[in-house]
């Protein structure tokens, strides 16, 4: 449910590096309520250090530019701020912690994010179930120790639960597809879809390929390219550069093609 | 001779000695004058209860004023006469009958009393007995000390907590359990209390087919000083031994954990690890870990030891971050979640849920 102008996230001019080495060198996007944007490149290219940012990755010093949500400056504010904000990402490679129980974390992030309310009683064990279910984990998940042992697919419906339980206004996902199979990248569309299609709120995939895509059809197809974003367009921008790889593109965008 | 002829005529340790070398004799005693035995010290009040308030199962009792109990080898001779003196009016045994089944953990509540304080408490588990223990110190006392000996029975089943809950002073803990054959023997140490503590714990597997885990979730902050040494004693074949042991510790606080593994010739299919981590939480916080291995069988399943130090993740507290949590919250969850990983292993569900509460207020009151 596109709702025109109004943005969820707006980054402007955004240039970010990591100890003296820059990665961004000025991006601009915007997503609109209710859209949902891929950004696909190369390694290296700056995606996941884009998503980092956005969620305020400690490690990164922002040298110039805004991220704004509903209009609102994250600049200034810690990660834990912009998480409650509504900024939610969905890591690559997701950390493990043993001695945290996945049924004991839920609980204090939810409660953390949506208050103390939300993370008590028979609505959360529902809400729970029924996205436990919907992403075919076992309940006996719950008494596991967060991400340890886990395998790759099992961390990514994980990452999945986690985002249909905080229902964020700008869900960041990076690479969420990596490492699954068929049926477990289309499981976690549907997840994603959920929790985004239907809504006024956001959602920023970040890919290699356009497998996933094909599952949450978004509004726009973003290409990163040595820390910038050289080319945007349509769903059909993915199919394009998957048949003819990234170095077609650098050459179309060279000779001034518009993939709008 | 008689205990206190046998402490008093004794070489005092020698701080190069690996039990010693971390906290001296004269820090762990009650008045610092090593040659002397204090008339003053009292008896504690204990309780056994159930960990629910339930009533107390048939089957298990303490008794006052009878111990007995099976020398190890190698016993710290200072430390055994020494509580075996102050202890002479303070003795009593936990019996446990043959077969005896519990769902539900028994508590052993013990109260200080006055400024030095302590007992002996000797363990006589029967044979297939099945149950869990937990040894609560509580109180203000400047001194406390705690003997415990005895034996598991055959084929028996024990997870057995200790911990420490006082407020202040030293805490001077001193064990010997023998394991007999088939029998499993978990010993969970909890300790975020004393101000120094002083452990000299030693398990001794004698019969083919026993079992042992020790396990440590340690909490220190301010000027705490918590010295655990462990010994472990594989004497048969075909024994089991696991150390884990997991210290936190912060402000400008101290632990040390100290292991020995002893395989003696003809323990074959001895099978046996050590791991002690170490959880830093600021930078005045000291963790020594030196775990040592003294295998005289080559015929073992394996033998290995291990220790690891490090501050709070930064990763991990990105990722609980990104959840809405705060640098605090993040903070504490992840040393909760690191003592929790031994915790766990402790006990069954009900045990393991009384001693996260217990380690909740433990973190709330040392200001994490």
């Amino acid at each position: 449910m596109s709702n025109g102008d109004e943005a969820i996230l707006e980054v402007r001019g955004l240039k970010v590096g990591i100890e003296d080495t820059p990665i961004l060198k000025g991006i601009d996007l915007r997503i609109p309520k209710g859209e949902i944007h891929a950004i696909m490149g190369r390694n290296g290219s700056g995606k996941t250090t884009t998503a980092n940012v956005i969620m305020g990755h400690p490690a990164y010093d922002v040298e110039e530019g805004e991220i704004l949500l509903d209009g609102e400056n994250l600049q200034e504010m810690e990660p834990w701020e912009r998480s409650r904000k509504g900024v939610f990402l969905s890591f690559q490679y997701p950390q493990s912690i043993p001695g945290l129980q996945v049924g004991n974390f839920l609980r204090k992030s939810v409660s953390s994010v949506r208050g103390e309310e939300a993370a008590r009683g028979s609505e959360f064990r529902e809400k729970l179930n029924q996205a436990m279910e919907e992403l075919d984990i076992p309940k006996s998940f719950l008494s596991r120790y967060v991400n340890d042992g886990f395998s790759g697919g099992e961390k990514k419906r994980f990452e999945i639960l986690q985002l249909m339980l905080l229902e964020p206004r700008l869900a960041v996902l990076d690479e969420t597809d990596s490492g699954l199979d068929i049926d477990g990248i289309r499981t976690v569309a549907k997840g994603i879809n959920s929790v985004v299609k239907e809504t006024e709120n956001g959602a920023l995939i970040i890919t290699h390929y356009s497998r996933i895509l094909e599952h949450v059809n978004p509004d726009r197809v973003h290409v990163m390219i040595g820390g910038r974003i050289v080319a945007s367009g349509g769903p059909s921008l993915a199919i394009l550069l998957e048949e003819n790889g990234y170095d077609w593109l650098e050459e179309q965008v060279a000779n001034g093609v518009d993939f709008e | 001779m008689d205990p206190d002829s046998v402490y008093l005529s004794s070489e005092m340790p020698d701080r190069a000695d690996h039990l010693w070398k971390y906290t001296s004799w004269k820090k762990a005693h009650p008045t610092g004058n090593v040659r002397e035995i204090p008339d003053t010290v009292s008896s504690p009040k204990i309780v056994l209860k159930t960990i629910d308030g339930s009533s107390l199962p048939e089957g298990i009792s303490l008794v006052h004023d009878q111990t007995e109990f099976d020398d190890l080898p190698n016993e710290e001779i200072i430390t055994k006469s020494f509580m075996q003196s102050v202890t002479e009016d303070s003795k009593f045994t936990l019996s446990v009958d043959p077969k005896f089944k519990s769902a539900i953990p028994i508590v052993l509540d013990i109260q200080s009393n006055g400024n030095y304080c302590a007992a002996h408490l000797c363990l006589k588990i029967g044979r297939l007995a099945e149950f869990e223990l937990v040894t609560i110190i509580k109180g203000e006392c400047e001194w406390f000390g705690l003997m415990r000996t005895g034996s598991t029975g055959e084929g028996s089943v024990c997870n057995d907590v200790f911990v420490n809950k006082l407020s202040k002073g030293v805490t001077l803990r001193v064990e010997s359990i023998s394991i007999p054959r088939n029998s499993q023997f978990k010993s969970g140490t909890v300790s975020s209390g004393s101000t120094l503590t002083k452990a000299d714990l030693r398990f001794r597997m004698f019969e083919p087919g026993a079992s042992l885990n020790v396990l440590g979730s340690i909490l220190s902050a301010g000027r705490m000083s918590l010295d655990h040494h462990i010994e472990i004693y594989h004497d048969s074949p075909e024994t089991f031994s696991r150390l884990d042991w997991n210290s936190a510790c912060g402000g400008s606080s101290k632990t040390i954990g100290t292991g020995m593994l002893r395989v003696s010739k003809g323990s074959s299919g001895a099978d046996a690890a050590q791991l002690f981590s170490n959880l830093l939480l600021s930078g005045d916080a000291q963790a020594d870990s030196i775990p040592e291995l003294e295998v005289s069988e080559h015929d073992v399943v394996g033998c290995g030891h291990g220790t690891a130090s490090g501050p709070v993740d930064e990763n991990q507290m990105f990722y609980l971050e990104s959840r809405g949590m705060s640098p605090r919250e993040s903070r504490s969850t992840l040393i909760a979640a690191f003592l929790n990983s031994t915790l766990s292993e402790m006990g069954g569900d009900l045990m393991h849920g009384w001693l996260v509460s217990e380690l909740e207020d433990d973190l709330n009151e040392l200001g994490y």
